[in-house]
């Protein structure tokens, strides 16, 4: 009996031994995390103003940050018609028909629609109005910024990581070469990029470029609306697919050899190898290593809050900017929010997608 | 027929070697631009077109460290480098010393609780940061414990739940054997934990103490945020984003890429020796979890 009782004080001690080296790690995370987390939430729905200089309590709006960055209306534009003759206007230059400026179509009170983009659907055209149409490019920036760079990523970190795990003379120095880029901090290697990336010949790539006859030497790839998102992808495809590269690495050999050797013997090539043993085996990886690239991805700031400041957002530089620049603290934490969902929502399809919760 | 074999196999050979030389290029390339262009005086910057090599008008080679002494000379970079080895390092230490209490319990000991506290960690490594920023701000103006400590506190956010993580899997791992014969001996959980674990933890100690270390170090939103109204108090990537040079003219590239190179050796040199222990790290935060 009094045996047991001793047993019982250990677990008991134990526990309490486990609760008390616990506790400065929660300490530092309700902190750092759950406070802030439930505060963001909270002043999402104020209009607070960051150092307002005032000791007014901020008032509780409601949804109204959200409905501010998140407004969206779609009105038809109606062609525009000679008034002597009757007919449609046809552009001179373009041979189009021409329809009324956005500007008079879209609705001022009680709040302002600002031209987000326009599409023709049956022949008739559309303009979509948005309150913030600079967040929602910011949004259709981020999505499309995750999608390309990730996939380009992958595809290129395979193929990394299926040359390094191949025996060769120099594997070593390959893999040490491959954390170079990782090992770079993303604002330096923004830095280095920018300079790279010049709009005169003094820049590597017009300068390349120029040689061989391409361009006229003066491209400015981070003005130029058409160059801007191919750039910051092609930036961050150099940083991050090393990463790719090692997770998929240590994925690859994981793999047994017994398999391929099974697989040569009942003589499947090399490709058959790959789709039939490789791929399929490569899948919780590929699927782990997708997670952690979207979530980072899409709240990608460094490369665009470095290369293109206010000329283009992501959503991460557009929260900033409504923070800092327009100190607008209730709007910066529904954006917060917003992103919060955003990286939820693709976690948990993600992991639905791959069957990784299933383990 | 066999002569046709071995010149596929060669073709092949040789088209690998293609691969894995433009694989290294691609990799190195950017960094040896900056090396480049780090040497080459303001004059040799705006030549046109721009050279491979740090040469002067006649093609000579000419580089010159005057980029490195006028980044040294100036109070800001060598600050901010200050700031980012306090930073990165304190928050190293303080993730790996709070972070080992919370792996011991988490690997080692029973508790009520228990799968809770391991899935909440768990779903912190994948915390979006960025979406706390003003909430974040709103705390540390309250707490009011400066620049650097706030910074400090606030990398918590993504490295205490890594360097938990990967060292409670690493405290699973280890024998309980070990750890009963020294409770027989009358040791304490917590004598057990300083004494006998700890020390057996090393090696992944440096691998997340390290990967802790470079998050930190490369930090840039929160620092950026945070310090926006102490700019004594800025990082390397604060500075190096906002850097305009000594003398008033053009963005000073020069300087800055001598910056980069200044910054980016350390690092690159440490993940060299520590090579295979990051990419352990790595793949443990990853493929394991």
């Amino acid at each position: 009996m009094a045996k047991k009782e001793s047993k019982l004080s250990l677990a008991q001690k134990e526990q309490r031994t486990a609760y008390k080296l616990l506790i400065p790690a929660l300490i530092i995370l309700a902190a750092v995390a759950f406070y802030p987390l439930f505060e963001v939430f909270y002043t999402s729905f104020t209009d607070r103003v960051f150092a307002s200089g005032t000791d007014d309590a901020p008032d509780f709006i409601g949804i109204e940050n959200y409905k501010s960055l998140l407004g969206l209306t779609i009105q038809q534009l109606p062609p525009i018609i000679d008034p002597n003759t009757g007919d449609p206007v046809i552009d001179s230059q373009t041979g189009r028909q021409t329809y009324e400026r956005p500007v008079r179509v879209l609705p001022r009170t009680p709040v302002r629609y600002r031209e987000w983009f326009q599409f023709s659907f049956l022949g008739k055209r559309y303009v979509v109005g948005a309150r913030d149409p600079e967040f929602m490019k910011a949004i259709w920036n981020t999505l499309v910024f995750t999608f390309v760079s990730v996939f380009l990523e992958t595809v290129l970190g395979l193929g990394v990581a299926l040359v390094v795990n191949s025996h060769f003379k120099g594997k070593g120095v390959m893999r040490a070469t491959m954390l170079v880029p990782w090992a770079v901090i993303t604002v330096v290697s923004a830095r280095i990029w920018e300079w790279m990336l010049q709009p005169t010949r003094a820049g590597l790539f017009n300068m390349v470029l120029s040689r061989l006859g391409l361009g006229d030497g003066s491209l400015s790839f981070l003005s130029m609306p058409n160059l801007q998102m191919p750039t910051l992808i092609a930036v961050d495809v150099w940083k991050t697919t090393p990463f790719m590269a090692l997770l998929i690495l240590a994925g690859l050999q994981l793999i047994p050899k017994e398999l391929y050797e099974a697989g040569r013997v009942d003589g499947a090539g090399r490709l058959r190898q790959f789709l039939s043993i490789t791929l399929p085996l490569l899948k919780p990886t590929l699927a782990v290593a997708l997670i952690f690239r979207t979530l980072d991805a899409l709240r990608a700031f460094d490369v665009f809050q470095v290369l293109m400041g206010n000329r283009m957002y992501s959503m991460a530089s557009y929260n900033y900017y409504q923070l800092i620049g327009n100190r607008n603290m209730g709007l910066a934490s529904a954006i917060g929010v917003i992103i919060f969902i955003f990286i939820a929502v693709f976690a948990v399809i993600y992991m639905r997608l791959m069957g990784v919760d299933k383990e | 027929m066999k002569k046709n074999q071995t010149a596929f196999r060669i073709a092949g050979k040789v088209a690998f070697w293609i691969l894995v030389v433009f694989i290294f290029f691609y990799m190195l390339f950017p960094f040896y631009w900056a090396v480049n262009s780090s040497l080459k005086s303001e004059a040799q910057l705006q030549m046109t077109p721009a050279t491979f090599l740090p040469v002067d008008s006649s093609g000579k080679l000419a580089p010159t460290l005057r980029n490195y002494v006028a980044i040294f000379n100036d109070g800001t970079f060598v600050r901010a480098l200050w700031n980012s080895t306090i930073v990165a390092g304190l928050t190293t230490l303080l993730a790996l010393s709070v972070g080992s209490f919370a792996a011991f319990a988490m690997g080692k000991l029973r508790f009520k609780g228990k799968k809770a506290t391991l899935y909440l960690i768990l779903s912190l490594t994948m915390f979006p940061q960025i979406t706390v920023l003003s909430g974040l701000y709103a705390v540390i103006t309250t707490l009011n414990l400066g620049a650097r400590l706030s910074l400090i506190l606030s990398y918590m956010i993504f490295t205490l739940p890594f360097t938990t993580w990967v060292l409670t899997a690493f405290f699973k791992e280890l024998p309980a054997e070990i750890m009963q014969s020294a409770w027989v001996d009358g040791a304490t959980p917590f004598q057990t934990f300083y004494m006998i674990l700890l020390p057996l933890t090393a090696p992944a100690m440096v691998t997340s103490g390290l990967l802790a270390f470079i998050a930190a170090w490369n930090e840039y939103i929160f620092a950026l945020t945070f310090t926006t109204i102490a700019p004594q108090a800025r990082t390397i990537p604060v500075a190096i984003s906002l850097f305009t040079g000594t003398i008033a003219r053009q963005v000073p590239f020069g300087e800055i890429m001598a910056g980069a190179v200044v910054v980016t050796v350390p690092v690159v040199i440490m993940v060299f020796i520590f090579q295979k222990r990051i990419v352990e790290g790595l793949t443990a935060g990853a493929v394991k979890g």
